[in-house]
């Protein structure tokens, strides 16, 4: 399996094509996660306001993520009319994915927020807008961070499913590989995977730990942790 | 619009009856839900609740969970069926079976981990013998958590067979792909649309499932311990 | 009776825990463990039912090698109360107290009537019974692990800083609690409090240990305040142990005058010389009458006839009068003590405990 390896990343034509379509993978991942964490974050805030909507919202949320990814890539077209091999399908699903991962964590980081802390930001005169973009998100980091850590791996993860309707993105080295009975594509489209998330992963602590500097730095053993902030299932998604 | 078209093809009844059928389709997909998830758990249960009582292998069983929660399924499904044999179902039902580990041994491993030190110390000094702590105690304590994994297994499986159909395997990804291939998007919409039903509904199941056995004491203790103030 | 020989823990990091612990605690009586964090109050207590498992030494548990049986075996014999009081979330408070019951192979119905009896001798409602551990308050909750403890009526009950995650006032009532249940049932207690109030109030005989686990005093608490064995012990015991160790002297010597008297209400009240208590109909003190005034102003704390010398002193001292009023088991007024008698007696009862005659 070595040499099969060795023979197919040292033709120059696979090492573009798989640079290529990792750049397109990095896109159609990165781009939700945005998308998503910019849409959870007025929903998880009115949620968390108002009781009637947290239910209803933390429940729809709960029936989007249980849908499977590639039924989501497939009834969006109908919905979004677009091509179903059209890529903001997949961007689409995966940010809707995201949002719904998110909710809880901002919920959640909203809630940990202490009221006396609040109670003093008011009384200095902020009001509720700049308070909570000052004061109340920048403390709900940490946990929506552990957030998006996790959405971020899903994501990755859920991109190469897309090759089945024809999106681009490592899938696709699978989707190939299987039909040419050649393992080293997929090898490397695996591997390329695990590494793009671990990359991310770590960027994305050193971006959490940028934006936190009061924060003590500890080493989190408890990788469980992300089976608690989703709230939602963390089983996750083919 | 689109939305007629998918109707009406959910509505023929010939798509659902015989051979190939939504029906056969969907009994399929159970079916293969079940055998991957009766042997991950088989493995996982024990596997979490062993690394969570005795504290061993903490690190070992985290760092598993979370390296197998960034595979890509595709890929692994893919392989595996190169591997093993194109075509045979037993390979691709132990790439499910393998995926849905990690959710299950995290649930077990975090259940168990979620005992109160104290109650597990309260519980040796009454007298309970290792085996009688973890039944007695550990693992009641553990049902929310574990029975929380076993529904993320439930969907994680549910899903993965969708995208299994792409190396032959039966279940609802077949009309979903077929359809594809052959430019039906009424019968790809409508497969879709059913594995979603499909899905909601058994983790809705679960949920009461989840519901019913969980001690009354731990959901009255998770309410108490959300109040405010 | 339980016997430390010799114990010695060391940890494995090379910390020793407890150094060298002789010790006995007596049949019925409350043997308290107290000292600063790191003395090993806390492990000595767990060695006891072997949740620690000592490096040397010996203990015995009436005579018996506490080593000599399976540790489940022994623990069902062997009462325990922690802090956090440990109880099971996911079983209701009846359930928990039957648990030691259930486990020595009790019929579920024979183990819950025997819960419903404790959860009344603890001083909780029998309705409590259904509810679950966290619906309850911090001082129910301990009251529950203390009733668990008793459930399978065990000679030996160990409790490691039972009332001190509770505030102040419960934590009050719950040790007059525990010490009302003993004078009922007379078990063999070992105690661990880091508050040498606590052990004072609670303990027959104080254990005090030092940082290291060595032994400073063992001791009836009346002795630590009159005789402690060295700096140590003194400056643990803290402050004031001249004037707290009188709460253990009886007053009995101690002459009660007469005082005079007013009705409460008394419409017609002539301007006097002297100060005068007023009292109400069931003779009940409300307050005293300063001399030449006509409106009473409140008096200072009451002494109860037969209590202890500190009781009297703090009466005397906080009356607006010379005279602390004394006052009978009903709170009907009986006379008054002053300052300078109670530290004669006081005196003279220290005179008789000439330094070398333990009492």
């Amino acid at each position: 399996m070595i040499e099969e390896l060795a023979r197919y990343l040292s033709n120059w034509r696979n090492r573009e094509m798989v640079l290529e379509l990792l750049v397109v993978h990095v896109r159609l991942s990165l781009l939700p996660l945005l998308l998503g964490l910019l849409a959870a974050v007025p929903f998880g805030w009115v949620a968390q306001r108002y009781r009637l909507l947290r239910a209803a919202l933390l429940g729809s949320a709960n029936v989007l993520y249980t849908v499977p990814s590639l039924a989501l890539f497939v009834i969006l077209p109908g919905i979004l009319g677009t091509r179903i091999l059209d890529e903001i399908n997949v961007v689409v699903a995966l940010a809707l994915y995201t949002a719904a991962l998110l909710v809880r964590p901002v919920i959640d980081a909203l809630d940990a927020v202490p009221g006396h802390v609040l109670a003093a930001a008011t009384a200095m005169g902020y009001r509720p807008v700049r308070r909570f973009l000052t004061v109340e998100l920048p403390l709900a980091v940490p946990v929506l961070a552990a957030g998006v850590r996790v959405a971020s791996v899903s994501n990755i993860s859920l991109v190469s499913v897309g090759a089945l309707i024809g999106v681009g993105g490592l899938g696709q080295l699978f989707t190939q590989g299987f039909q040419d009975t050649y393992n080293a594509p997929i090898i490397v489209g695996i591997a390329l995977t695990l590494v793009l998330a671990f990359v991310v992963d770590a960027l994305l602590v050193v971006l959490r730990n940028a934006l936190t500097p009061w924060q003590p730095r500890r080493t989190k053993k408890d990788g469980t942790g992300q089976a608690r902030t989703a709230g939602v299932p963390a089983g996750g998604q083919a | 619009m689109i939305f007629g078209d998918v109707f009406a093809w959910l509505t023929t009844a010939a798509n659902w009856t015989g051979d190939g059928g939504l029906l056969q389709r969907i009994g399929e997909h159970l079916w293969y839900t079940l055998v991957a998830l009766a042997g991950a758990a088989l493995v996982a249960v024990p596997a979490g609740l062993a690394v969570g009582h005795t504290g061993r292998g903490v690190t070992a069983a985290v760092g598993f969970a979370n390296a197998m929660r960034a595979l890509p399924t595709l890929g692994v499904i893919t392989l595996l069926s190169l591997q093993l044999g194109v075509l045979r179902t037993g390979p691709v039902l132990f790439g499910l079976a393998l995926l849905a580990v990690p959710p299950i041994l995290a649930g077990a491993y975090a259940g168990v981990q979620s005992v109160d030190r104290s109650v597990l110390d309260a519980s040796a000094g009454v007298g309970m013998t290792r085996w009688q702590q973890l039944w007695q105690v550990e693992v009641p304590t553990a049902m929310p958590l574990l029975l929380g994994g076993l529904r993320g297994a439930v969907l994680q499986v549910v899903a993965t067979t969708t995208v299994a159909a792409f190396v032959g395997l039966g279940g609802l990804g077949r009309p979903l792909l077929d359809g594809q291939r052959v430019t039906d998007y009424p019968q790809v919409a409508g497969a879709a649309l059913v594995v979603a039903a499909l899905a909601v509904l058994l983790d809705v199941l679960l949920a009461g499932v989840q519901r019913l056995i969980v001690p009354r004491g731990l959901r009255v203790t998770a309410r108490t311990a959300h109040r405010p103030g | 009776m339980i016997e430390f020989r010799g114990v010695t823990k060391r940890f494995a990091d090379g910390t020793v825990a407890v150094d060298g612990l002789d010790l006995v605690a007596e049949n019925g009586r409350i043997t308290v463990l107290v000292g600063p964090s790191g003395c090993g109050k806390t492990t000595s207590l767990r060695m006891i039912n072997r949740m620690v498992d000592p490096t040397s030494g010996t203990i015995l548990v009436d005579g018996e090698d506490v080593r000599s049986r399976p540790p489940a075996r022994l623990r069902r014999g062997i009462g325990y109360v922690i802090q956090q009081a440990g109880l099971f979330p996911h079983r209701t408070v009846l359930d928990n107290v039957a648990t030691v019951p259930r486990l020595l192979g009790w019929r579920r119905g024979r183990a819950r009537d025997r819960a419903a009896e404790l959860l009344e001798l603890v001083g909780l409602p029998r309705s409590m019974g259904e509810r679950y551990p966290a619906q309850l308050s911090g001082g129910q909750q301990q009251r529950v692990g203390v009733a668990r403890a008793l459930a399978a009526d065990p000679p030996v009950l160990l409790m490691d800083e039972p009332f001190s995650a509770v505030d102040p006032v419960v934590r009050e009532g719950l040790q007059d609690e525990l010490l009302r249940l003993q004078s009922e049932l007379g078990k063999t207690i070992v105690f661990v409090t880091h508050d040498i109030d606590e052990a004072i109030k609670l303990g027959d005989r104080v254990a005090v240990l030092r940082q290291g686990g060595r032994l400073a005093q063992f001791a009836p608490p009346a002795q630590l305040l009159t005789e402690p064995a060295d700096d140590f012990v003194a400056s643990f015991v803290g402050r004031d142990r001249g004037y707290r160790g009188l709460s253990f002297v009886r007053a009995n010597e101690l002459t009660i005058h007469p005082l005079d008297t007013v009705p409460a209400g008394a419409s017609a009240v002539e301007a006097d010389d002297g100060w005068r208590l007023v009292v109400d109909d069931g003779g009940q003190p409300r307050g005293w009458l300063p001399p030449g005034r006509s409106e009473p102003v409140p008096g200072g704390s009451l002494h109860q006839r037969g209590g202890s010398l500190r009781g009297a002193l703090d009466a005397a001292l906080s009356s607006p009068a010379r005279l602390g009023v004394v006052v009978d088991g009903d709170g009907a007024v009986v006379g008054g003590v002053l300052a300078e008698e109670v530290l004669e007696v006081a005196r003279a009862h220290r005179d008789r405990r000439l330094p070398g005659s333990r009492s």
